[in-house]
């Protein structure tokens, strides 16, 4: 067992971090005033594989492994976790459904504009009525002669206000019980994006609500087959964690970083408080659940890597990071007292940002279910 | 076809530098590598001139020597563009001076590249900053070199180097084969360098290992010892202990005035560019 990341991994880690460091850091405090990105920063990105990370590389993408994958988001978000939410968002359920699902027609379609980072993608499930329980779908696609209209509301879309293709799921209006993705592009008429939501954290990345009405789209924009729509999402939700999870560790890694520097600087009673008993208890309970996340995380994308199952290790991973992050955040704050609730400082950024890892793309309460139904079922 | 060497050094990262305070040494063990910032530079301009239709057909084969791990900025230098990675590493070589690396290199090159054509190298590493191994590469080939070069451009079958000397610049042409070494960034810079991408480190990898070639696949004597063979000796490495000390003058303004000129006079007249005494205090009034 080696717990050293092999030489390609750590390339890729000081790519991304080069790249972070330079062109992010010094615009993430900014971004997080408003929603969306500075268009030169994703036009630096778009020829760096930043928008087609496992995309193979017929398709335009990087052909990344999952390990390489989580490294990137890991470092994207520990310098702005709202960008590194529209990495990971566009990337895992945006494109991955569309490789793993869909025809080769499909793919040759719409992949390539989006690995270029052309046309961002969303994934879009959540609805007024359905989060957790996918069965509370209320957006309806109706069969035609030509194809499908859909009808309904998408909420808290990620990349909602930017995205390009959309993967909507729906279920048949004739029975409600059988679901499809269909992938939409935000030309179709009938499409349209709401005000962009007023969020506690990720400010950056605009968030929105997504509305169909009589939205027409062809027959060959179901992804896979009709029926296959719980499969679809299912699936793209575990990928999804893995990426999660890695944007959640970035968040705690930054904010274990502030952490340790100011107690080494900010002087009280004469010293740095770093020498005081309770701050040490403070890093080394962060340094260790981070260290945690980091195995929890990086065994669940090389498990994806190795073509094993990874199910309950990407939700043990996604629950664990998503955990370590708001503590971690909470404890950055505590340590840097006054300054960690002004938003002169980064870690009130960080602390905002964490507490919605541990909600989307399936709660710590989810993430919990898959794991224990992966314990009971397993053979004794 | 034109055969570009690019030397490229691994480096201490600066951010993450580990310093011995007991010894005074770079715990250079526990060090993360990274690619020089000038090679890099260097090879920025080696993938232009590739990348310019005018060069015509242009190899780039990138060369390092030191330890295995610097295999990694050989792998970096792929992933940006360069066709060939080529590590030297050897337990003879450790050790060695400017001079020993620059033989070392000139070992490679005439033994196995003997179609290059040109040789660029950074001007100064950043963690040692001789700028010799360049010059001592092109005079162990004995091909004529330029240093500090701002901008490369390929011209008649020679090569066309611009370069700033003090406020001048100086326009010159050099026959092929020939070595450049690469000056840091100005302001207008052209070879700032490129960022790698993700895709790029990948097909890296993918491409096979780096040709690694120890003292005996490259030609070197048998005995061959860098440390032995370095002319150069490194007497002691420590970092300089500076005390700065503040003095507060007290009591009658006068007798405060005179003391500043007395103690202190010849220190202010040589900043000032002026000599203090002769210097009329009635003028300023």
């Amino acid at each position: 067992m080696d717990f050293n990341p092999c030489m390609k991994h750590q390339l890729i880690r000081k790519t991304v971090k080069e790249f972070a460091e330079n062109e992010i850091r010094h615009r993430a405090a900014e971004m997080d005033q408003g929603p969306g990105f500075p268009q030169d920063l994703l036009e630096k990105m778009k020829p760096l594989h930043y928008f087609g990370l496992q995309t193979p590389t017929h398709l335009g993408g990087a052909g990344l492994d999952t390990i390489s994958y989580a490294i990137v988001v890991e470092e994207i978000s520990r310098v702005s976790a709202a960008l590194g939410l529209c990495i990971t968002v566009h990337n895992s359920v945006g494109i991955y459904p569309i490789l793993r699902f869909g025809t080769r027609e499909q793919q040759r379609q719409f992949v390539p504009p989006m690995a270029a980072g052309e046309s961002i993608g969303a994934f879009c499930l959540t609805e007024a009525n359905a989060g957790s329980d996918a069965g509370g779908v209320e957006t309806v696609a109706r069969k035609t002669d030509h194809g499908f209209v859909l009808n309904g509301t998408k909420i808290f879309v990620t990349n909602g206000g930017i995205c390009g293709t959309i993967l909507v799921f729906a279920v048949s209006d004739t029975d409600p019980s059988q679901s499809s993705v269909f992938i939409v592009e935000n030309h179709t008429p009938g499409f349209s994006v709401g005000e962009i939501e007023d969020l506690c954290g990720m400010r950056a990345n605009p968030v929105a609500s997504l509305f169909f009405e009589d939205c027409a789209i062809p027959a060959d924009h179901c992804l896979g087959k009709v029926g296959q729509g719980l499969k679809i999402g299912l699936t793209a939700l575990d990928t999804g964690r893995i990426g999660i999870a890695a944007q959640a560790l970035g968040i705690a890694q930054a904010a274990f970083e502030e952490s340790v520097a100011y107690a080494k600087s900010r002087q009280q009673f004469k010293q740095p408080i770093s020498r005081f008993q309770t701050i040490q208890n403070y890093l080394a309970d962060m340094a260790v659940q981070i260290d945690a996340s980091r195995l929890l995380l990086y065994r669940a994308a090389a498990l994806k890597d190795k073509g094993r199952p990874f199910s309950a290790e990407a939700a043990m991973a996604k629950l664990h990071c998503s955990t370590t992050a708001r503590m971690v955040t909470n404890l950055a704050v505590q340590i840097h007292g006054g300054y960690g609730y002004s938003k002169e400082y980064d870690v009130e950024r960080y602390f905002r940002d964490a507490k919605v890892t541990e909600i989307y793309e399936g709660t710590s309460e989810i993430q919990r279910m898959v794991i224990a139904r992966d314990i009971l079922t397993r053979p004794v | 076809m034109l055969h570009v060497i690019v030397c490229i050094k691994q480096v201490p990262m600066v951010s993450e530098l580990p310093w011995d305070p007991k010894t005074g040494t770079l715990k250079r063990e526990t060090a993360q590598g990274m690619m020089d910032p000038s090679a890099r530079r260097a090879l920025e301009a080696a993938l232009q001139i590739k990348a310019d239709p005018a060069s015509g057909p242009v190899r780039i084969t990138a060369v390092s020597m030191g330890p295995p791990m610097a295999e990694e900025v050989l792998y970096e230098a792929r992933a940006l563009g360069a066709d060939q990675g080529v590590l030297l590493t050897d337990p003879c070589m450790a050790g060695a001076d400017t001079c020993m690396t620059a033989m070392i290199l000139g070992t490679f090159i005439r033994n196995h590249c003997p179609d290059t054509g040109l040789i660029l190298c950074g001007a100064m590493s950043s963690d040692s900053e001789t700028a010799q191994v360049g010059p001592q590469l092109a005079e162990d080939l004995d091909i004529p070199a330029i240093g500090y070069a701002r901008r490369l451009e390929l011209a008649d079958g020679g090569i066309r180097v611009e370069r700033h000397v003090d406020d001048f610049l100086e326009v010159m042409e050099m026959d092929l084969p020939g070595l450049v070494t690469m000056d840091h960034a100005d302001e207008s810079d052209r070879y700032t360098p490129r960022y790698v991408a993700l895709g790029g480190v990948e097909k890296a990898f993918a491409a096979g290992g780096i040709q690694v070639m120890d003292g005996a696949a490259l030609g070197l004597d048998k005995e061959f010892n860098a440390l032995r063979s370095s002319p150069t000796k490194i007497m002691d490495v420590y970092s300089p202990v500076t005390q700065k000390e503040g003095r507060v003058l007290t009591g009658a303004v006068k007798k405060m005035v005179d003391t500043l000129f007395d103690d202190y006079g010849k220190i202010i007249s040589s900043a000032m560019g002026k000599d203090l005494k002769t210097h009329d205090h009635d003028e300023d009034i």
